[in-house]
């Protein structure tokens, strides 16, 4: 169902060997990033960096660093948090790297650390519509879809574009946002996604379906709003004229 | 199977291959069928959101930052893989290493040569020096800065009358690299800026900056020989030369 073997992030093994790009910048940049091109493993790199090398540092980053972006700018909706976020989630990596010892994939531990970052920063927000507890315990009566009689069709009316959607995640709850885009986003199995939540893989795959029947109430709440505005506008033009 | 019984086997299964009787039900269910259609073409729209996004640059900047006040970052350690001796060669080749050998060889030169000087100008301390010609006369270029290097301090030890003619004489390292720099920038353009890129457009208006400053700050220097900020802005200055000029052969040779 997922497609796992086209993301990289999910496949890193230790033998994966990746090239970082030349640094041909200038100015501050240039002392910023490598002088040569290094070509690691993934295994070889995180020695290095837990020895303090700042190439397997940025190796490190550049290999992860555009999924965990990606992840953030999902999550909290604007860059400006997201670019906070991800420093401060490789800040905490980097912080903690002397303490990995490859129990776990490093692409899931660094994920986990993400997670909890954007989590614990959107608790301190504490959005005003959704608690984290209505994703943690997942509530047996209300888990069902609403299939409200004369419900729009959203295959009908094609509201499942990109735009409707992105802004349809955001307004998930956290916890079903995470799972919904580390799983139809990523492409990250329940498995790992189980690894990264701290959860068992039932209730990941609980969490998902949640996730997506929440997302269709809201694309459809979405058309009956598009669908009173165009009634709105609709009646608009006559009393603008007076 | 009722509705709700399919609906906890979506649950549980996904939306991939479903049970005999969740199909049958299905089959005969409008309400399921519109629900499982709506969240397939939800996952469908979902995969073709990017699953990377390229983050800003100054994010790694920020990080490496902190990281490095942190102390988490220290110097790069060796690779335990040996180079080469072509690989070192080539090293040794790079332009900027090439640029500080060929700079420390005309600093070295230049104090010989100005010390030379200064013993026969002095026989009560060379006695037995032979007499040297007449020495060359300094370059227009050089002598409004010669008299600025006295008040830059030098790195080798005063000793006497000789060093401190040495002081008075020698260029100072700010003309030796911008001898090199120029030397450099001599052989870039023909061997390295044949390019139109964009980034060999902006390493080029880098370039035509850095030279103006420069020339600023000389001609600053040679009117205000004991403004020390000035001189420093010049070093700093005549650093970023050397490693833009390293960037821009660096990537001409990416090209090339």
């Amino acid at each position: 169902m997922c497609a796992s073997s086209v993301i990289p992030g999910t496949t890193l093994g230790a033998t994966r060997r990746i090239r970082t790009r030349s640094g041909a910048a200038t100015g501050q940049l240039a002392r910023q990033r490598p002088a040569q091109p290094v070509a690691w493993t993934e295994a070889e790199a995180i020695r290095l960096a837990q020895a303090g090398n700042a190439p397997a540092f940025e190796f490190l980053y550049q290999l992860h660093g555009r999924r965990v972006y990606a992840l953030c700018l999902r999550m909290v909706g604007n860059p400006a948090d997201a670019e906070d976020l991800m420093q401060e989630a490789f800040l905490q990596l980097f912080r903690k790297i002397g303490t990995f010892r490859g129990e776990s994939a490093f692409s899931t531990w660094l994920h986990r650390m993400t997670v909890n970052v954007v989590l614990m920063r959107l608790r301190k927000k504490s959005l005003p519509t959704d608690s984290l507890e209505e994703t943690l315990e997942p509530d047996a009566e209300n888990s069902g879809p609403k299939r409200d009689v004369g419900a729009p069709d959203l295959r009908l009316t094609g509201a499942v574009d990109r735009v409707n959607l992105e802004r349809s995640i955001e307004k998930l709850p956290p916890g079903y946002r995470t799972v919904f885009v580390l799983h139809d986003v990523q492409g990250y199995e329940h498995n790992e996604i189980a690894d990264i939540m701290g959860c068992s893989v039932g209730n990941s795959k609980s969490q998902l379906h949640k996730a997506r029947t929440r997302l269709r109430d809201l694309l459809q709440e979405e058309i009956r709003q598009q669908a009173r505005e165009e009634r709105k506008a609709a009646k608009t033009p006559t009393g603008s004229l007076d | 199977m009722h509705c709700k019984e399919l609906e906890s086997v979506l649950e549980t299964e996904g939306l991939g291959q479903l049970p005999k009787d969740a199909r049958l039900h299905l089959a005969t269910c409008g309400a399921c069928q519109a629900f499982v259609a709506d969240l397939n073409s939800i996952v469908s729209a979902a995969k073709s959101l990017p699953a990377e996004v390229a983050p800003p640059d100054r994010i790694w900047i920020s990080l490496r930052a902190r990281l490095e006040a942190e102390g988490l970052i220290k110097e790069p350690v060796e690779v335990s893989e040996q180079p080469a001796w072509w690989e070192s060669f080539r090293a040794w080749l790079k332009p900027r290493t090439f640029a500080s050998a060929a700079g420390a060889a005309v600093l070295l030169a230049a104090i010989v040569f100005v010390t030379r000087i200064s013993q026969t100008s002095h026989p009560g301390i060379a006695k037995n020096q032979p007499v040297a010609e007449t020495p060359h006369v300094a370059q227009p270029s050089t002598t409004a800065s010669a008299s600025a290097a006295s008040t830059t301090p030098v790195r080798e030890p005063s000793k006497g009358t000789t060093a401190s003619k040495t002081k008075e004489l020698a260029p100072s390292p700010s003309e030796s690299a911008s001898f090199t720099l120029s030397q450099a920038e001599l052989d870039v353009p023909d061997m390295q800026l044949a390019g139109n890129s964009q980034v060999d457009l902006a390493l080029r208006q880098n370039l035509r900056t850095l030279n103006a400053f420069i020339a600023e700050c000389e001609l600053h220097l040679k009117q205000n020989p004991q403004d020390e900020l000035a001189r420093e802005y010049l070093n700093t200055a005549y650093q970023q030369k050397a490693d833009l000029l390293a960037a821009m052969m660096e990537s001409g040779r990416g090209e090339n």
